[in-house]
């Protein structure tokens, strides 16, 4: 005979709808874009070795996807600079919602959930003002409930920091128009910043560049527990005279980078992907075109490791305490696997799913 | 896996397919066929020789040469003057692409170049100092403290060619900054020409030997993706610009519209860009005649077009004409992906070739 409590907890479990997690997507480790030997666009969940747990077919190339932190939804973007983006069931596929752009405003490609997935934050732009904007959705509906100045031109990345109500915004300061493709427009005034904001869009920080390195986009950032900032920059200038291209940023402290080095020539002064360690004592910056990896010391700024990887760019912290990455080749490696080649070229950005920022290092 | 059959019929903004074709580059296509270090080193040279060097001097004698008349001859609307800018101006879109190295110091190119002007700080520098009368300008080392916006070629167009700031520099002042513009001008080109006489070309030619270029194919790389990004400039700044969208043209964006110079532009930069393309296309497994053939059908399009500010755009088929052209040079950008850079070994991943 059953007991009381076993009753009313199999009444409730019978009753109740259970909300759906990414178990119920095939329990993946890492989102990402990638194109498959047909050429075909999806977006596919992988297992922390690299296998395929699901994939979603994607209408274009896609740019980035935000994991929603506890249910199976994926915002895919698409290539900037585009309108569009959708919310993905991770479970089937299906699209739940299709988010656009207001008028004038096209996204710039990434976007962040709140710690607690309430909100998602775009990042976008302006074309009245060529300005940025943050454009602020609830996400039980993926309404737009509000958006504000993001404090530079180009905003590229944006965080949430956790357990705060501050959001962290690369400005990249390149002023586009999607009249005139990538061109930078701005290229002889460019001014990148990190900034930091209220959730209402207060300005609170703003981290400049030095003025001789003020053409050194900063593009992609990733996010420890404690707020450590790190993010990955793109110079525009003389590939031969990179300065460093990896910099870290903290509420109430100014940027920090590494010492210069002949690594970031070599990376032909692009960065394409940042990441801590699983364990945020390390963080590495991918160079597709310089072919390479390179890993630094959290704390102290150090080069620790150079790994060559061809047509590398996505890259994450791993489940344990090292990282994951991902090529244009269809190869899937890390620190905790023996790595993997399939047929499916990676597109950037490895992201993790189900899990928060690496651990405090 | 799990197979997944619903697929989206979402339809997304042609916008979001790459402006070129090599998003759909074979994803295995790797930097394989790279040249031989002896062979690349050749073609440096022979992209020094031939083509930059040659160009800083015309550049450099040009720009001399309108200080001189400057100095003589100041009334904006004076057709010695214009002469003179014109011949300098053109000089300069012909090296305009070659944006590393010397040109890059000191920000040079954005003081002889500042364009585009997306916020019109051209006009608002200039009229602020003409308003001002400011001393600044009296010296060349007080010109050259003064905002880029308000230096170079755009900037001296807008003192020769524009209805209200050519009559505002009608007076003394006016003419004194005509010719601390055009001093300027000439300083900031000799100082290019200097530095790649004196070191740059050097260091080029030495790749591997220097710690600047640690093997020719890194030079090589520096002239190949100034070749590629000068072609995307006049596809997508030059002609994009104007072309805006089909709901909103913006003629008034074109180029040295008031000096009617924009056309005249575009076709210097491709017939220089063609020049260079064909140095490159000198590395074994480029069909350079492929190549050349790109080029030529992208001025052919150029010079059946008689528009010189493009202000055809306003007009469906006056903006098809500048459309076609634009197709032209991207397909020849689309060329020179394909066939020069792969025979540089130029890495053609899926990534490395699409900045995120």
């Amino acid at each position: 005979m059953p007991t009381r409590r076993g009753f009313l907890a199999g009444l409730a479990a019978a009753t109740a709808f259970p909300a759906p997690t990414w178990a119920d997507a095939g329990g993946p480790s890492y989102l990402t874009a990638a194109r498959g030997p047909d050429g075909a666009d999806r977006l596919v969940g992988l297992d922390g070795f690299g296998a395929v747990v699901f994939e979603i077919p994607l209408p274009a190339r896609g740019h980035a996807a935000a994991a929603h932190p506890a249910r199976p939804e994926a915002v895919a973007f698409a290539r900037r600079p585009g309108t569009y983006a959708v919310v993905l069931d991770c479970r089937d596929g299906s699209v739940l919602r299709t988010l656009t752009a207001p008028a004038n405003r096209h996204f710039y490609g990434h976007g962040a959930f709140s710690t607690d997935g309430a909100l998602m934050f775009t990042t976008e732009n302006d074309l009245d003002t060529m300005t940025g904007r943050i454009g602020v959705w609830e996400t039980g509906q993926y309404t737009r409930v509000g958006d504000f100045a993001s404090g530079g031109i180009g905003p590229h990345d944006v965080k949430h920091l956790p357990g705060t109500g501050t959001l962290a915004v690369a400005n990249g300061g390149l002023m586009t128009h999607p009249d005139s493709g990538r061109a930078i427009l701005n290229l002889p005034t460019m001014a990148p910043n990190l900034a930091f904001l209220a959730l209402d869009g207060t300005p609170i920080e703003t981290h400049d560049l030095p003025a001789e390195w003020r053409m050194n986009s900063l593009r992609h950032l990733d996010l420890r527990d404690d707020g450590l900032l790190a993010a990955a920059l793109q110079w525009q200038g003389d590939a031969a005279t990179a300065p460093p291209l990896l910099a870290l940023g903290r509420l109430g402290e100014g940027l920090r980078f590494p010492d210069p080095s002949d690594l970031f020539r070599r990376m032909q002064g692009y960065a394409g992907s940042v990441a801590f360690s699983g364990d945020g004592a390390r963080v590495g910056i991918t160079s597709p075109r310089g072919g390479q990896l390179a890993v630094f010391d959290a704390g102290t700024l150090e080069l620790v490791d150079e790994i060559p990887a061809s047509d590398v760019c996505g890259l994450c912290g791993d489940g344990g305490d090292g990282f994951a990455w991902t090529t244009g080749l269809g190869v899937f490696s890390g620190d905790a696997t023996p790595g993997r080649r399939g047929d499916l070229a990676f597109d950037n950005h490895l992201i993790p799913v189900g899990r928060g920022g690496a651990g405090p290092g | 896996m799990r197979p997944i059959l619903i697929a989206l019929f979402l339809s997304l903004p042609a916008a979001l397919h790459a402006q070129s074709g090599d998003e759909y580059a074979p994803a295995s296509r790797a930097a394989t066929d790279a040249v031989t270090e002896d062979a690349a080193r050749a073609i440096v040279a022979s992209a020094i020789d031939g083509h930059v060097l040659p160009g800083f001097d015309v550049l450099a004698a040009e720009a001399e040469a309108l200080a001189g008349v400057a100095s003589t001859d100041c009334i904006p609307g004076s057709e010695a003057l214009r002469t003179a800018w014109n011949a300098a101006f053109d000089a300069w879109i012909r090296v305009s692409h070659l944006r590393f190295g010397p040109a890059e110091t000191d920000n040079r190119a954005f003081a002889l170049a500042f364009w585009p002007d997306t916020r019109g700080a051209t006009p608002s520098a200039l009229g602020q100092l003409l308003s001002d009368e400011d001393p600044v300008i009296g010296t060349e080392t007080g010109f050259a403290t003064v905002s880029v916006a308000a230096r170079g070629f755009y900037a001296m167009e807008f003192l020769l060619y524009d209805d209200v700031l050519s009559a505002e520099a009608q007076g003394p002042y006016g003419c004194a900054l005509v010719r601390a513009a055009a001093v300027d001008i000439a300083a900031t080109a000799e100082a290019i020409r200097d530095d790649w006489r004196d070191s740059y070309a050097g260091l080029m030619r030495t790749a591997g030997d220097n710690a600047h270029y640690q093997s020719a194919e890194e030079a090589l790389r520096a002239l190949y993706g100034a070749l590629d990004q000068g072609l995307e400039f006049d596809a997508d700044v030059r002609l994009g610009r104007p072309l805006g969208t089909f709901d909103r043209p913006r003629p008034a964006r074109a180029e040295a519209r008031r000096s009617l110079r924009s056309l005249r532009n575009l076709v210097l930069s491709v017939e220089s860009l063609r020049e260079l393309a064909a140095i490159l296309a000198t590395a074994p497994g480029a069909d350079a005649a492929r190549v050349d053939a790109a080029f030529a059908t992208a001025l052919d399009r150029a010079a059946r077009l008689d528009d010189p500010a493009f202000a055809g755009v306003d007009d469906p088929q006056g903006r098809l004409r500048v459309e076609v052209l634009q197709q032209a040079v991207q397909s020849a950008r689309d060329t020179v992906r394909a066939e020069i850079g792969p025979a540089l070994g130029v890495a053609a991943g899926f990534n490395s070739l699409d900045g995120d």
